[in-house]
């Protein structure tokens, strides 16, 4: 893939990731417990992962979160999102290129969703040194359980319907 | 489309949960009757500790941050009852009256949980 075309494409992806993750906050949460959520910007990421190599998700995954951290406030918050979104954009990563033959998009988005709940109770319990908020993690097994299943599914519909448009192709 | 790293992945994390909500509730069953201690941590801090059983009058206590939280104690149970954080996840987590509950609000990184307390407390101590 050309580079210049390649810049334009992640940059889309970049922005479109951004907007999902604004519209998430519109939604409001059902659970009163931190760390729920739909997750609807790792349809992006999930996408990134079928069609560009490594490095691309592991530094689109990085400037999302610094961007939406921008625009929610704080370095807390930049810390929360990125150890969660990075430890699943690796667990996809390797769940995709080692495992695609035993994983759909589905399960490999599920366990995305529950890396990126791991992830940021791991960070959540230092930053705030109480390891009772592993408590949490139940709660937000199920959670990843059922939006990961959810974020799978539209990311699946969106790759097939992606692979027919050629864009990715040269 | 569905395929078998799916399945068994979904398994998997079940039991987990399963394992996990049966040890919660193993801790939470021991030293049952034991008196109830609220916790109130802010920045990695004890700013307050409270035997719920003791409390005569309600309370309103102000949690000064980034944002402030008011927290509300009454006779056996405590609560975030106001934030002004953005996501007010610690006010909707309600009221907390059993060992090993849990309300955190992240944004202000205040958390108030209860503990049992086995040995015999003095009061209540700043």
């Amino acid at each position: 893939m050309k580079t210049t075309k390649k810049l334009v494409l992640l940059s889309l992806m970049l922005s479109q990731a951004l907007v999902l993750s604004i519209v998430e906050s519109w939604i409001p949460v059902p659970v009163p417990v931190p760390g729920v959520k739909l997750g609807l910007a790792n349809i992006v990421t999930m996408v990134i992962i079928a069609f560009m190599g490594t490095a691309d998700t592991i530094i689109l995954v990085i400037l999302r979160c610094l961007l939406s951290s921008m625009f929610s406030g704080g370095i807390s918050v930049f810390l929360f999102s990125v150890s969660g979104g990075l430890l699943s954009a690796v667990v996809m990563l390797v769940l995709h290129k080692k495992f695609s033959k035993i994983f759909s998009v589905v399960g490999i988005s599920i366990a995305g969703a529950i890396s990126h709940n791991i992830g940021q109770i791991m960070v959540a319990s230092v930053i705030m040194k109480e390891v009772s908020v592993f408590g949490y993690l139940p709660v937000l097994f199920i959670s990843g359980i059922i939006t990961g299943c959810f974020v799978g599914l539209c990311s699946s519909f969106l790759i097939k319907a992606l692979q027919k448009t050629n864009i990715f192709n040269n | 489309m569905i395929k078998k790293g799916d399945i068994i992945l979904v398994v998997a994390v079940s039991a987990m949960v399963l394992v996990g909500i049966l040890g919660f509730n193993f801790y939470k069953n021991t030293h049952k009757g034991v008196r109830k201690i609220a916790v109130i941590k802010k920045d990695n801090e004890i700013i307050r500790t409270i035997d719920l059983d003791n409390v005569e009058n309600p309370e309103r206590i102000t949690v000064e941050g980034k944002y402030t939280d008011i927290i509300l104690v009454e006779k056996g149970r405590i609560r975030f009852e106001n934030a002004d954080c953005p996501d007010l996840v610690c006010v909707k987590t309600g009221w907390l009256s059993e060992k090993g509950d849990l309300a955190v609000c992240l944004p202000n990184q205040t958390i108030i949980k209860i503990e049992g307390e086995t040995e015999e407390v003095d009061g209540i101590t700043y």
